[in-house]
């Protein structure tokens, strides 16, 4: 017996799919994107007081210099630094407990760059972050402007 | 003699419906990453210790040309605490999150204004840091 081939096969992919095909592979290719989430600190910037403390808090100096950091006057090695601030807020409070456990207004620090505008992130948030750490509660200290009249 | 009315098909060409598609989709996603800040060049400083944020009602960037960014439009340090206020109003305080992202060789000079100006819109800081693989 004979078959007859058939002439007329559809040899072309349907065009009205290609869309389809298109959407599909966007939205794939829109999951796959990996989200990956930000990482970092989080950081309690306390409100600007206008009033002064009466007792001078501990002030960290933060400059360019990458080694050492200015603590109270003092140049410390930035590998010491977390150790040195302990013992002077200890020292401070004349108390040998734990930082964290110290009364709130004996903890505070104030980390500024005064004149050292030249000081880079990488080195200021180094330091903030052996500050928190420590236990101790970051303040800082941005130089106000101030307009003096000469008259 | 009798005219023949001539049949015209009148389809919307269905193979166009994908492409239509398509630039629509292109459409939107350009439309959503209007106030992207991707684009920016910045690297982040590294810390041991770094823990993984949420997300963030604003987003203030300093480039590695010491340029702010707020939400991906460059802007000027006058006006940075006025409009990080206004997009922060109507947020419950916990959800006032503003994500810094600093560039780690930035000076105090331009990060040191910036977080003022955080702080003075009432914005909870987030500082961008990639953890230090070293340690």
């Amino acid at each position: 017996m004979k078959f007859r081939r058939r002439s007329n096969l559809l040899v072309e992919p349907p065009a009205t799919a290609t869309g389809d095909i298109a959407f599909n592979l966007i939205v794939f290719f829109l999951v796959c994107v990996a989200i990956t989430p930000d990482t970092g600190r989080k950081q309690e910037v306390p409100s600007s007081e206008q009033e002064k403390e009466k007792s001078q808090p501990m002030e960290v100096l933060v400059t360019r210099e990458a080694k050492h950091v200015i603590l109270d006057g003092n140049i410390v090695a930035i590998d010491d630094f977390p150790r040195a601030l302990t013992a002077a807020l200890q020292s401070k409070a004349g108390s040998s407990a734990e930082v964290a456990d110290l009364p709130e207004k004996q903890r505070i620090v104030v980390i500024s760059t005064k004149d050292n505008k030249d000081a880079p992130y990488a080195k200021w948030i180094k330091v903030a972050a052996m500050i928190e750490d420590v236990g101790a509660i970051l303040t800082l200290q941005i130089e106000e402007e101030r307009t003096v009249d000469t008259d | 003699m009798k005219i023949t009315r001539k049949h015209v098909k009148a389809d919307v060409p269905s193979v166009a419906m994908g492409d239509i598609a398509f630039l629509l989709l292109i459409f939107f996603v350009i439309l959503s990453r209007a106030e992207d800040d991707t684009h920016l060049r910045w690297t982040p400083a590294n810390l041991p210790k770094v823990e993984n944020l949420g997300n963030a009602a604003v987003s203030v960037v300093i480039n590695d040309e010491s340029k702010v960014f707020l939400n991906g439009a460059q802007i000027g340090m006058g006006q940075l605490a006025e409009q990080i206020e206004a997009r922060l109003a109507g947020f419950p305080v916990g959800d006032r999150k503003v994500r810094l992202k600093v560039h780690d060789n930035a000076t105090a000079q331009y990060f040191e204004p910036v977080i003022e100006a955080i702080s003075q819109a009432g914005g909870e800081l987030e500082h961008v840091l990639q953890l230090r693989s070293d340690e």
